[in-house]
């Protein structure tokens, strides 16, 4: 318990999150560097993966190379990267608009989700009265709703935005529900036996309880953001990474879908090394933060 | 089911008064119901003169729990702040921290603090705002028997000092003989008062006093009027 908070266990490898995070804490000073230094810290992490990888891509060279698989079928690395350095700008810009497809998505889709949370976290009636529109909204396939979308408001951004919202919609309301309603009873008859209004207990107490779950499911939001957007685009087939997926499909240039899969790869990869970070920064108090 | 029943309870300006009973027997309850957080079906509680509603709106009370209920992404400061931020008065944190004895942690979140040191806060974090009634509901009970008594002739000590009325509910005899001007027995099934005894010990207290024939004594007298529970 006496701890400081963001202490690793001895000779724990850091992970990702831990190397993004600058060296400064909120609290007490952090120990957790005190095993082994920066770089090492840094090479011990990335290391393995790097390997890992490494190796992987060479097999995958390899065998494509010595069985003379077809580069539709299957195209070997240096393919995909000659496809990606052939014309990097569209796959920049692409990946860029589909970027802001997913984050536009996620705020509104989990920012509508949020309000609601707050409304049903206060009442159990509108809880229950709301609770099975948003299971609805949950099982119906994006993927069926998205042509729909593009019908009501046609070949710009919004079918994107609201497909990406609609997918990112449910993980959020959940768990905020959760999050609000989870609250630490001491702490909440201490409030209420200073007349604290619902007002306050909301901002002092449920609000920055919540963040752990509110965190979680941004984590769980953020992968699914992409696939909404890229969804949406791939049936608009106007712009971002999902045109470039149909066209090359229908081209069969498997080397390009295969660079268009890389960049969603990135995108993914980076985004959810921001919400780790995010979640890091903001939740040195809970338990989740400490240890493994 | 009656929780409750003939509870008739006065405590004076100042009055150190301790509740004990066996589990169950509706201490907490009574407790509940003078800080305002649940309505008595009948009856009536008073404190300074107010029902427990309008005393609750004044800001006359302040609780410490079992379970120190500190909010863990604020500081040491900053959870004495929020009942200052709550009811608006004003009160200088640094020296209450002092008074506590945790002036050196008030940077420290509550994950980093000892069960002892977390009951400080909470303590503290109870007479920010200047209550008239101190409610403690078995507040050292998770603690270990060396930190339960430290704590509790700290909680003197500072009682001493400002001389608010306190109820202190336990399941501790001695504990409750150790700090109390008058010892509360409570019955279980329906909860009711059956013992009211003037803990008539000295003050300052000490550590020592359980050596004293007079605290075993009172001790025995209190465990008796429990009928012969533990």
């Amino acid at each position: 318990m006496s701890d400081s908070p963001r202490s690793a266990p001895p000779g724990a490898t850091p992970e990702f999150a831990d190397l993004l995070e600058s060296s400064e804490w909120v609290a007490a000073p952090s120990n957790g560097d005190r095993g082994l230094p920066r770089a090492g810290q840094i090479a011990g992490a990335v290391l393995p993966a790097l390997v890992a990888a490494t190796v992987a891509l060479a097999l995958w060279e390899l065998s494509v190379r010595a069985r003379d698989i077809k580069e539709y079928l299957v195209p070997a690395p240096t393919a995909v990267g000659r496809a990606l350095l052939d014309d990097p700008s569209r796959f920049i810009e692409a990946g860029s608009v589909s970027l802001t497809h997913a984050l536009g998505g996620l705020l509104i889709g989990t920012g509508a989700a949020f309000l609601l949370a707050v409304v049903m976290a206060h009442s159990r009636v509108l809880e229950r009265a709301l609770f099975p529109l948003a299971i609805l909204v949950k099982v119906t396939p994006v993927v069926a709703v998205a042509p729909l979308f593009l019908i009501w408001f046609g070949f710009n951004a919004w079918p994107k935005l609201l497909v990406a919202g609609l997918i990112t919609f449910f993980p959020m309301l959940v768990n905020a529900v959760t999050g609000l309603r989870t609250i630490d009873p001491s702490a909440y008859d201490f409030m209420l036996a200073l007349d604290a209004s619902k007002w306050q207990v909301f901002w002092k107490l449920r609000l920055p309880a919540s963040l752990p779950y509110v965190l979680a499911a941004l984590r769980i939001s953020v992968p699914l953001s992409l696939i909404g957007a890229v969804v949406a685009e791939w049936f608009a087939a106007d712009s971002g990474v999902g045109q470039i997926i149909v066209i090359a499909n229908g081209d069969l240039d498997t080397p390009v879908l295969f660079a268009a899969v890389t960049m969603l790869a990135l995108i993914g990869v980076t985004l959810t090394g921001a919400v780790a970070y995010i979640e890091r920064r903001v939740l040195f108090w809970h338990e989740s933060s400490s240890g493994v | 089911m009656l929780a409750l029943d003939g509870i008739d309870l006065t405590i004076g300006d100042g009055e150190f008064v301790a509740l004990v009973g066996p589990s169950g027997c509706g201490k907490s309850t009574l407790l509940r119901i003078l800080a305002g957080l649940i309505e008595p079906s009948a009856g009536s509680a008073h404190v300074h003169g107010e029902e427990p509603q309008p005393a609750r709106r004044s800001h006359a009370i302040g609780l410490v729990t079992q379970d120190p209920g500190l909010l863990p992404w604020r500081t040491v400061e900053g959870n004495v702040a929020l009942p200052l931020e709550v009811t608006g008065a004003s009160a200088d944190i640094l020296a209450l921290l002092g008074r506590v004895g945790i002036a050196d942690f008030a940077a420290y979140h509550p994950r980093e603090l000892s069960g002892g040191m977390r009951q400080r806060v909470a303590l503290a974090r109870a007479l920010a705002h200047g209550p008239q009634l101190l409610l403690m509901d078995e507040p050292f009970g998770s603690l270990d028997e060396f930190s339960r008594e430290e704590m509790g002739l700290e909680l003197l000590r500072i009682w001493e000092r400002d001389r608010i009325s306190v109820l202190f509910v336990t399941h501790s005899i001695r504990e409750a003989v150790l700090l109390a001007d008058r010892v509360l027995v409570m019955s279980p099934q329906p909860g009711r008062i059956v013992a009211d005894l003037a803990i008539t010990l000295d003050r300052p207290r000490s550590q020592e006093l359980d050596q004293t024939s007079q605290f075993a004594e009172l001790v025995l007298a209190t465990r008796g009027a429990m009928g012969g529970r533990p």
